[in-house]
């Protein structure tokens, strides 16, 4: 129930910032596409870049939509607005909350990635999106929606959200396996980057879209980042003596 | 009834709320004074679970309040000192937030924001944003909100700061007519003359510490219910006298800019701070 409250709360801000949202999702990722598919024609593996590029570009907008959706959200609810007031005292379970704030950021992840594909439709990929696909892209959305959780939790201020963005997510956007393949790094740092959930993320969409079975380790690694990373704001929230 | 025991607040080394205790009886209109930095809003922000005590705890009818206690929260409502809304929701859209997060079935949340919002004279501007609504508007929303789920416990932290005269005069109406309906309410205010004029009890705090807890009148009474105030070199001097005969013969020996009148809580108010920072 209290769930259900969460998601009709971004609901509303959904449909009251559609333009700006959609607007948000687009922009980069686009220019990434643009630039990197069609503007600098190459190859890789063999293959045209842009079969390469889309799966990672469609995996980084899950993590970018989803974590925007919350980091910068629940930083200003709690430090700016103080809107978060009215849950913590009202008797909605708080782990509701917090579970209704991860799907709600992981569908914002979701329409951001939904909204690549869409625009990658008319190029002919031949790539392949099935079902497990989105299976992947939301669960990359709930993993950087309790990262942004927590994170959120701990912002001083309203204003670490966009630093946050720079420390985190700008890395792991060319640093995951989105760009280029991380076999290409030295060893050692290939194997840390590697176990980080956008590198599994992008890898396994990649590996579907080519028509290969995405296997299992993935799942187990976004899994083990869910779960840590979710425990933390429920204890956050329910243990924090300052929030 | 509420139960406060022991509580303390530390923000590192800082003691914001030192070892308070009170109980606070169902239907009391309680209210909770002190100058600046008393410790007033962090108590109020334990009460409504936001800050987690140091030490000690806070009792709802005998059971211990926590983030997990969603019974005793059910019975709790809060009007924050600042306006904690989302500023980009409209009036209708705070108002079914609160309703949802409390469970309300759809209907009684639209039946209760129509009657609410007319009653605060607001129901015209239901559209409009919350960060469109003037100051004062804001807090007649938060009022709105918090009566929305006809709360046991109505936690007020300065409810009528930034308000003007009338406005205040307003809230204090409507204040008493909810306190009537046996509501609990606990009432954190500047104005000295809001508490003497709402509260059954208030409590004094300074530096965390509560300094004095009884009646209004008792305060008074203790202090002196007739004052004397000189006007000297060091500035106002205001002293205190059990009976009015006392006063008038110390009035005949004082100068002739000594003026007599009654004392009010806000001498009380005065004379305590007065200590703790003497003793400080």
């Amino acid at each position: 129930m209290g769930i259900v409250t969460v998601l009709w709360e971004k609901w509303v801000e959904f449909r009251r910032d559609f333009f700006k949202i959609t607007a948000a999702a687009l922009i980069t990722p686009v220019m990434y596409l643009i630039i990197f598919g069609l503007g600098i024609q190459t190859t890789s593996h063999g293959e045209p870049y842009l079969h390469f590029l889309v799966p990672g570009v469609v995996a980084m907008s899950t993590m970018t939509g989803s974590f925007s959706a919350i980091a910068q959200n629940m930083s200003v609810q709690r430090l700016y607005e103080k809107a978060l007031d009215q849950v913590m005292v009202s008797p909605t379970p708080l782990w509701q909350f917090i579970l209704g704030q991860v799907i709600g950021g992981s569908l914002r992840g979701m329409y951001s990635g939904c909204m690549i594909l869409l625009l990658t439709l008319p190029i002919s990929t031949d790539l392949t999106f099935n079902w497990l696909s989105f299976v992947i892209m939301f669960l990359n959305g709930l993993v950087f929606s309790t990262i942004a959780l927590v994170l959120s939790f701990l912002a001083k201020s309203y204003t670490d959200a966009p630093r946050y963005t720079s420390y985190i997510i700008m890395p792991m956007s060319f640093l995951c396996n989105t760009f280029f393949s991380t076999d290409q790094m030295p060893v050692g740092f290939r194997q840390v980057i590697s176990f980080l959930p956008l590198s599994q993320s992008c890898d396994m969409i990649r590996k579907i879209a080519n028509g290969e079975s995405s296997g299992y380790i993935g799942f187990i690694i976004l899994a083990a980042y869910l779960a840590i990373f979710g425990f933390i704001s429920v204890m956050f929230i329910y243990k924090k003596k300052n929030l | 009834m509420i139960e406060i025991k022991d509580l303390t607040k530390k923000f590192g080394d800082f003691t914001a709320v030192d070892h308070l205790s009170m109980t606070i009886n169902t239907g009391e209109f309680f209210g909770l004074l002190g100058p600046n930095g008393a410790g007033k809003t962090t108590t109020i922000s334990m009460m409504s679970t936001v800050l987690l005590p140091s030490e000690g705890e806070i009792l709802i009818d005998g059971k211990k309040l926590d983030r997990k206690a969603s019974v005793e929260k059910r019975k709790l409502s809060v009007i924050t000192q600042e306006y904690s809304m989302r500023q980009d929701m409209t009036m209708d859209e705070v108002m079914e937030y609160q309703g949802r997060l409390y469970f309300l079935p759809r209907k009684v949340i639209k039946q209760k924001t129509e009657e609410l919002l007319d009653f605060a004279g607001l129901l015209e501007f239901r559209k409009r944003t919350v960060r469109h609504l003037s100051g004062g508007m804001k807090r007649k929303l938060m009022i709105c909100r918090a009566l929305m789920i006809e709360p046991e416990i109505l936690l007020l932290d300065e409810p009528t700061a930034g308000m003007d005269a009338l406005s205040r005069r307003q809230m204090w109406n409507l204040l008493r007519q909810v306190n009537v309906q046996n509501m609990t309410i606990v009432l954190t205010t500047h104005y000295i003359e809001e508490a003497q004029a709402l509260c059954d009890r208030v409590a004094l705090v300074n530096r965390g510490k509560l300094q004095k807890l009884d009646t209004p009148d008792n305060l008074i009474e203790e202090l002196g219910a007739f004052a004397v105030d000189e006007t000297g070199k060091e500035g106002l001097k205001s002293s205190y006298f059990k009976n009015r005969d006392e006063a008038i013969a110390y009035l005949s020996q004082a100068g002739q800019d000594a003026t007599f009148r009654m004392t009010t809580l806000e001498d009380v108010f005065v004379d305590v701070a007065g200590q703790t920072l003497e003793k400080k």
